[in-house]
């Protein structure tokens, strides 16, 4: 088919058309080859200019359009789509990232940014001249997910899906479910203890018959893609194959466990934060004793095992509130106990800014820090002395006494190498989970169908585990209720007559989309599309040209080097 | 006007991050989503952003995505400018919710977004997608990336001057289009209601200038004297007055030549009727009434390039003129003393016009008689109206008010009229000066628009109205709305965003670069006098974000930032934090009092150094940034017939259980999304939202909607 292509190149209010100058690029390629027409947008993402596109692919009869805008992984989505309202196969679309490649990165010579945008360009329109209509790979979803851990965001998340008619098995390496939250004394906002949380997750799971739960269960083994994934589970019966859609991580947190001599740690009376809730529960009635001494003075230390200056540099976010809220259940169980709080910044973040207020109105005692001078706790005595420069006197130096010390830790990555390994878990600097990005997509991660929730993916308090585990329900939901997925069609090929069966390809793919198959007395590769990503391994190790990649076949990519270097005229 | 009730499964209320967010997954999970905006664009806040925290994408970039994604799912039916009047209950369950989409005055299916009705529009508002920052017009595309890209109007009721004029004339457009300079256009737009606007402004008592809002405090704005000078600079000319095809229609004959009948004339010719004006002398009773002869003659010229042919001499008998050809013969012969309008029929095809004002000063009822009897005569010859009808016809004469004097300036050059012009309040904003109507080359404005209600019946309703920023007028102490260079969080971030006001970050006061700027937190959040005891979560680190977009916008900038506490907790947040601190940004621990101004314009901050050795401090800089809290918007609770959702101490939307079942409201069936029920940065908005779709979803499914 003749080649009746469209350029459209966007100024992107200036972030492009600052360093580019997109006139000249539209002029310069304007007369290339298969080019019906060449415009220039302010925002090509805009609705209006979209508009005008679609206009364009109708009225003059285009086959291929080139967009030269921002990186595909903002827009590539929207232009696709915006080529399939225009009736135009999205995959003859092809973007060209001139900003983040090039007016971005050349700021300082705008002539230079020019010419390469417009060598950009013409290599996308050499793609777009060779480019190919595709259709989705459709694949058949298994209306079931498989949620990892039992925390509450597990649960809540696992009575969601089972809420929108999907199955789900419920995974949770300990002996009962709950997590963490069913060890805490009491929990904020709502000032119940964690248990009753968690009895309230439970008694709704009762009696329902598409929730399975596993207790002392590990994952051991993951096959398939998105919508169908098998499963192994290993658990007290034996192990077990699980089909399902999608896979929901919701394995939470450790909280940091303080060096023995930090700020104290080993000496009994010094405890975590999971220590005194711990003691909290025992619910001691009149005195508050604590290893047969009367407690008169507490005192926190805040930000253990967080913001540090190396390590755990993160901020785990719920620990100022829950020590705040501790402090709270302390002064009114113990109205005679003295408080005083050592703290760096009070991160009580929203309404929970409620509860620092309350606290201080009991008359807790605030004293400020900052590394690198933190509070000394020395013992002496059958007490704790706990001294610091405190910044809200002008660095004067204050000693205060205490029975107890409460340190207020933070929330560690679970150490969970065994899952990683299995699904594959994207892992961040700091340890926890990673999502594709924190705002576009937070409960997805780069694996189609895994989905993530809770403090795993950072730390969280539990309304916003709860509101990440139903996040990720809602994404889960969104895959598998309509009962067909489509799948990205740019994925591998084998070109039959030129495959010898050397199987060079098979070793060199990193997610099991290819194996040897004998086919007419010849053995030759196969492929399963839906496990392949389309990224490409396998094409440079085939010493034949036997394999390519949908979109970037190698006529396409040499057409492309060609437009690269063709010299301006 | 009322349609039959539509069926959604879901209707959204605000189309920010978390409405949009929301709507789309619940599309993609196959249900159908109404979502309803009050802007003429979605994308709520965040599209207005300059860069996000704390990873600095461009915040345009991640929000147009979503916006064309909410715009162009199949699934979901996105109503821009439409507010949500009422939610009920039904008692077979699910709701029912009417919706008002206001009227944009530009039809949405012709208009292609270019902006040339900008350019020309004549009333200037502060553009509320700036902050405030600078002004848009009254015609407006919302912003550049705006979805849709549209243009609206805003338009309140006329204006009181313009709904005060007998005669129908636009004074308000005319003072817009004397202040723009267009005088020209001034006397081109009274001539589209009057043929003689010269004339008129003369003899008229000024209705319109004694209902001047200006009126009660420094004097009304000279309507008159203003039309009167785009007479004089116009009629000078003699130029090419608007021309009007050539008449096809039936000819109709009037006697008489007073201001009713000259109206009338005007307007049957224009509407192509072959009009023919007789009298003795015609315009007679103007040159009677004082009207100056040259401005006469010129006016008449006005019809006369409409097509009315004016005939000065004996008057032939009705009889004569129907022999003649004339289908209809008007008669505006003056018969004594007669107060009320009529219509009566002679012989068959003539009519007498009886109830023709005598006053010169009320000329301008006199011109609404004539554009009426022109409106019954044209329908009646259309066959819209039968003769009973047009001889039953009354005319209920408007209550005048009190005119006003006459002011004696004229004008001698075109900047003296503007500058007086410049007093004009723009009461009704649109002014109705008609440039877009004449610039817009898809011809897509439409002054004839109403509200539209549109009824729903939905299984659910989410409630993802957002927030409001404070405003810190509140707190006087900060010096906000007195001093030039205090300014808004929200504000400085339009200056850093890329699509900037002014494409740098200037100070207002006098467009200077700043080098010393100041950012103060929690102002009108933690704080018990003004605005809100909760803290605003999303302050502390748009603040500094701020200051590293700042550093890089004026790299040799200082900026300190005065603060409580500093709250960095998400993901990847206190990194961001600390990157700021090493990138030499200033933290000081200390509320700041109150601020004064300098006499260049620089500002005091009187703040206690808590961190120092303690006490009250002074620090000077050249520009203040206030950090706003954000508070809850509560009007969307007031729409709900009988028992509405609950509010929390804050006024947020109250979740019925925020541990375990985030996003669902008091109300069963109702749901709150993002910072509906309590500020959320972007990605706890997103989840928030997530987690109310998951409610959604297994609400309609477990009460079997559908």
């Amino acid at each position: 088919m003749e080649p009746r292509i469209g350029v459209f190149i966007c100024y992107c209010g200036g972030n492009i058309s600052d360093y580019v100058d997109c006139e000249r690029v539209r002029e310069a390629v304007s007369k290339d080859p298969g080019v019906v027409v060449a415009k220039t947008f302010m925002f090509t993402c805009s609705d209006a200019a979209q508009e005008e596109m679609i206009a364009d692919i109708r009225e003059k009869g285009l086959n291929a359009i080139v967009i030269a805008s921002c990186s595909p992984k903002l827009h590539l989505e929207t232009f696709r789509n915006m080529a399939r309202r225009a009736g135009l196969n999205p995959y003859t679309y092809v973007q060209v990232n001139i900003r983040e490649q090039c007016s971005w990165a050349h700021t300082h010579h705008k002539e230079a940014a020019t010419r390469k945008a417009i060598r950009l360009v013409r290599a996308g329109i050499a793609k777009a001249r060779l480019s190919v209509p595709l259709e989705p790979i459709r694949v058949k979803t298994k209306p079931a997910v498989l949620v990892v851990g039992a925390g509450v965001a597990g649960l809540r998340a696992a009575l969601a899906l089972a809420d929108m008619g999907l199955e789900v098995h419920l995974v949770e390496r300990e002996k009962a479910p709950g997590g963490w939250v069913r060890e805490w004394a009491r929990v904020f906002a709502s000032d119940r203890p964690g248990e009753e949380l968690v009895r309230a997750l439970l008694k709704a799971l009762e009696g329902r018959e598409n929730i399975h739960l596993y207790l002392e269960t590990e994952v051991v083994e993951k096959r398939g893609s998105v919508g169908q994934f098998q499963v192994r589970l290993k658990g007290p019966q034996g192990e077990q194959v699980v089909e399902v859609g999608a896979i929901l991580v919701a394995t939470g947190f450790s909280p940091y466990v303080p060096r023995e001599g930090e700020f104290g740690y080993g000496a009994p009376g010094v405890l975590t934060l999971e220590e005194l809730h711990a003691l909290l529960k025992k619910g001691i009635e009149g005195y508050f004793v604590y290893a047969g001494r009367e407690i008169k003075n507490v005192a926190f230390i805040y930000c253990v095992g967080s913001r540090e200056r190396e390590g755990r540099t993160y901020c785990s976010r719920y620990c100022c509130t829950a020590a705040v809220h501790l402090g709270l259940v302390l002064a009114e169980r113990y109205p005679e106990v003295r408080q005083f709080h050592f703290y760096r910044d009070m991160r009580t973040y929203g309404k929970y800014e409620i509860f620092y207020h309350n606290l201080l109105e009991k008359g807790a005692i605030f004293l400020r820090f900052e590394p690198p001078e933190i509070p000394q706790v020395e013992e002496a005595g059958g007490r704790f002395f706990v001294r610091v420069k405190d910044r809200l006197t002008g660095g004067e130096e204050v000693e205060v006494p205490a029975e107890l010390v409460v340190l207020v830790t933070g929330m560690a990555p679970r150490p969970n190498e065994g899952l990683v390994n299995v699904l594959k878990l994207p892992v961040g600097k700091d340890g926890f989970f990673n999502e594709v990005h924190p705002k576009l997509r937070p409960v997805e991660t780069v694996i189609d169908g895994l989905f993530i929730a809770g403090a795993c993916q950072g730390p969280k308090n539990i309304a916003e585990s709860v509101a990440s585990g139903l996040a990720a329900a809602a994404k889960a939901g969104a895959l598998l209720l309509q009962k067909e997925l489509r799948l990205e069609p740019l994925v591998a090929h084998v070109l039959k007559e030129k495959c010898t069966g050397c199987g060079e390809c098979v070793k060199a793919c990193p997610y099991e989309a290819l194996s040897l198959k004998e086919e007419d007395g010849k053995k030759i590769v196969s492929l399963n599309p839906a496990l392949c990503k389309g990224e490409g391994a396998c094409v440079p190790v085939c010493p034949e040209e036997a394999i390519e990649v949908w979109g970037y076949g190698h006529e396409q990519i040499r057409s492309m080097i060609q437009g690269l270097c063709k010299e301006e005229a | 006007m009322s349609q039959g009730s539509k069926r959604c499964d879901c209707l959204v209320i605000g189309g920010g991050i978390a409405g949009m967010e929301s709507a789309i997954t619940l599309g993609d999970m196959g249900f159908d989503v109404v979502l309803v905006e009050k802007e003429a664009s979605i994308g709520g806040k965040m599209i207005l952003l300059s860069k996000v925290f704390p990873t600095l994408d461009c915040a345009s970039c991640i929000s147009t995505p979503k916006m064309a994604q909410t715009a162009n799912h199949p699934r979901v039916k996105v109503l821009t400018y439409a507010e949500v009047k009422k939610v009920e209950r039904l008692p077979e369950g699910g709701f029912r919710v009417t919706v008002r989409k206001n009227p944009t005055y530009v039809d949405p299916s012709k208009c292609t977004g270019c902006g040339q009705c900008e350019k020309v529009c004549t009333v200037g508002r502060p553009d509320q997608f700036q902050a405030g920052l600078i002004a848009r017009k009254a015609i407006y595309i919302p912003f550049p990336q705006a979805v849709p890209k549209k243009a609206v109007i805003e338009k309140k009721a006329l204006s009181p001057c313009s709904q005060s004029c007998p005669a129908g004339l636009r004074p308000h457009g005319l003072v817009a289009l004397t202040r723009a300079g267009k005088i020209r256009e001034v006397y081109l737009r009274a001539l589209k209601d009057t043929p003689f606007p010269g004339v008129l402004c003369r003899l008229c008592a000024g209705f319109c200038e004694s209902r001047c809002t200006r009126g009660r405090r420094d004097g009304p704005l000279p309507i008159r004297n203003f039309v009167a000078y785009a007479a004089r600079t116009f009629l000078k000319e003699d130029g090419p007055r608007p021309s009007f095809p050539e008449p096809q229609g039936e000819k109709v004959a009037l006697l008489g030549s007073g201001p009713e009948a000259l109206t009338a004339a005007y307007f049957l010719a224009r509407k192509g009727y072959a009009v023919a004006v007789f009298d003795e002398e015609v315009g007679k009773v103007f040159a009677d009434w004082g009207a100056p002869a040259w401005l006469l003659q010129a006016e008449l010229k006005n019809l006369e390039a409409a097509g009315v042919n004016l005939v000065s001499g004996d008057l032939k008998t009705p009889s004569e003129l129907k022999g003649e050809g004339f289908k209809l013969v008007l008669d505006f012969r003056p018969r004594g003393e007669e107060e009320e309008f009529f219509l009566r029929e002679g012989e068959e095809g003539v009519f007498q016009v009886g109830g023709l004002v005598q006053e010169a000063e009320k000329i301008a009822l006199a011109a609404r008689k004539g554009r009426e009897v022109a409106s019954l005569v044209e329908a009646f010859l259309k066959g819209e109206k039968k003769k009973e009808e047009l001889l039953e016809a009354a005319f209920s004469p408007p209550k005048l008010p009190a005119g006003a004097p006459l002011r004696n300036i004229s004008f001698v050059d075109v900047i003296r009229a503007q500058e007086e012009a410049r007093r004009c309040l723009d009461c009704g904003v649109c002014s109705e000066c008609h440039q877009c109507l004449e610039a817009c080359p898809a011809k897509a404005i439409d002054f004839s628009m109403k509200p539209e209600e549109i009824t729903y019946e939905c299984g659910a309703v989410i409630l993802a109205t957002g927030f409001k920023l404070f405003e810190p007028k509140g707190k006087p102490l900060t010096g906000y709305a007195c001093y030039p260079n205090v300014i808004t969080g929200m504000q400085m971030d339009r200056l850093l965003a890329p699509t900037r006001p002014y494409n740098w970050v200037l100070r207002p006061s006098d467009g200077k670069l700043p080098g010393n700027i100041a950012i103060v937190l929690c102002v009108g959040s933690r704080d018990r006098t003004g605005g809100t005891r909760a803290c605003s979560r999303i302050c502390c680190m748009y603040s500094i974000k701020q200051a590293q977009l700042i550093m890089g916008a004026l790299p040799i900038a200082e900026i300190t930032i005065y603060y409580i506490d500093i709250r960095a907790f998400g993901k990847g947040y206190e990194e961001f934090f600390q990157q700021a601190k090493a990138m030499g940004v200033h933290f000081v621990k200390g509320k700041v009092a109150r601020i004064e101004e300098t006499k260049n314009n620089d500002l005091i901050l009187y703040y206690e150094d808590m961190e120092g050795k303690g006490g009250l401090k002074k620090a000077r800089h050249d520009l203040v940034v206030l950090a706003t809290g954000a508070l809850a918007q509560t009007e969307v609770v007031q729409t709900f017939r009988g028992e509405g959702p609950q509010r929390d101490e804050f006024s947020f939307i109250q979740e019925k259980d925020e541990d375990l079942e985030p996003g669902c409201t008091t109300l069963e069936g109702v749901f709150a999304a993002g910072a509906a029920c309590g500020p959320r940065d972007i990605p706890d908005a997103v989840l928030h939202a997530g987690a109310t779709v998951a409610q959604v979803a297994a609400y309609l499914r477990r009460v079997g909607w559908k």
